[in-house]
């Protein structure tokens, strides 16, 4: 008898714990989401563009970064400039590049264009950009908004800091 | 008793929240990090080979439209040779720019021994003219530009370990390129490859390593 009422106490204490657990994990995920604005769609920020200075007038590479705090993928789709009649997009894996309809930004996470990895190509170029030049990039999205930058223009051999 | 087990119950979803929001910016941090490391902890340096190579036996075209017969024409001096295309908007002015760079801050003396020549990967559209134009936009105004036969001049990059394809028209109208990116550096002392650089040797560290390879040293 005594064992078996010992036995039910356990057994009330413990749905209480889990009754306490699932509502404090609901607070949580509450939390979570309104810091990140809604965890189902994606959240991006454009950092870190600059042009090489190109040797040739006729076409320039193009480096960003977009980063994505939202709970969801987008893709870059494409890039316009008035520098550039055409944008086209390279991947690089090992020494083989690559072109590409659109690049992953992944949920919380990154796409970093970089020499070396994935890029953009600016072909057809209306005139040679030189170092200290801003040119105007807009980046289209699958979801999200178009996003309009000032990309500087840095030396051939410019290396971002990490 | 129940009003403990309860407060353990909050304390540990609290802590669970925490490491679950916490995780997804620990989780980015480790990204960063790990995209720092996996350039290798000292990017850019020369790679000294084991075996070294021999100099091509290679007669190209200059961009004064001559005959450059490579080995009568660099022999005994320090070399460095790039195969690489004027059409390549990442890599290639990358890496012609930081020689580009590095060899004005060598002595007279020093760059009129060294050699840089660029082979072109892609002779069907980079004419002598268009080189030239590409190499000087970039400090190479004495750097030599070579144009040729295509097959040739894969077959002079097969054995440096330079892998060299004519870019590849995909069903879709896109583009694929692939080829290597090195940069050979060749010895005066018994002209052959000893050394190789990659897309991520800066400028500084041709500064630093040229005035050796002139003289045939190990950077």
């Amino acid at each position: 008898m005594t064992r078996t009422a010992a036995g039910s106490a356990t057994g009330v204490r413990r749905r209480t714990a889990a009754a306490a657990l699932v509502l404090g994990l609901s607070a949580v995920l509450a939390a979570c989401g309104s810091e990140d604005g809604g965890g189902d769609s994606p959240k991006l920020s454009v950092s870190g563009a600059y042009v090489p200075q190109p040797p040739t007038p006729d076409m320039a590479a193009g480096y960003v970064t977009v980063t994505n705090k939202g709970g969801a993928d987008d893709e870059l789709t494409s890039v316009t400039t008035p520098l550039a009649a055409e944008v086209t997009m390279h991947t690089t894996t090992g020494t083989r590049m690559k072109q590409v309809r659109s690049l992953k930004v992944p949920a919380d996470g990154e796409l970093r264009l970089a020499t070396g990895g994935d890029h953009l190509m600016l072909t057809n170029l209306t005139h040679k950009p030189k170092v200290g030049d801003k040119v105007s990039f807009t980046l289209h999205f699958a979801s999200s908004d178009p996003v309009e930058i000032k990309v500087p223009v840095e030396p051939t051999t410019y290396r971002p800091k990490d | 008793m129940r009003t403990k087990s309860l407060g353990a119950a909050l304390v540990t979803a609290a802590a669970l929240t925490l490491t679950a929001c916490g995780s997804s910016d620990g989780d980015s941090d480790k990204t960063e990090k790990a995209a720092e490391v996996s350039g290798g902890s000292k990017p850019g340096q020369a790679i000294v080979l084991d075996q070294p190579k021999a100099k091509p036996d290679l007669v190209l075209t200059d961009t004064d439209g001559k005959k450059y017969d490579l080995l009568k024409e660099t022999k005994g001096k320090p070399t460095l040779i790039y195969f690489g295309y004027t059409y390549c908007p990442d890599v290639c002015p990358v890496v012609m720019s930081n020689i580009g760079i590095a060899e004005k801050k060598l002595s007279k003396a020093e760059r009129d021994k060294l050699q840089v020549v660029f082979v072109t990967t892609d002779p069907e559209r980079d004419t002598p003219k268009r080189m030239r134009s590409w190499l000087n936009g970039q400090g190479g105004q004495d750097f030599v530009a070579l144009t040729g036969d295509f097959d040739t001049i894969q077959a002079a990059a097969r054995p440096l370990g330079i892998l060299v394809e004519k870019p590849k028209k995909e069903k879709d109208g896109s583009i694929t390129v692939n080829h290597g990116a090195e940069v050979l550096a060749f010895s005066p002392k018994d002209d052959k490859n000893h050394w190789l650089y990659t897309t991520e040797t800066t400028a500084d560290q041709y500064v630093k390593d040229l005035p050796k390879i002139i003289k045939g040293q190990n950077p």
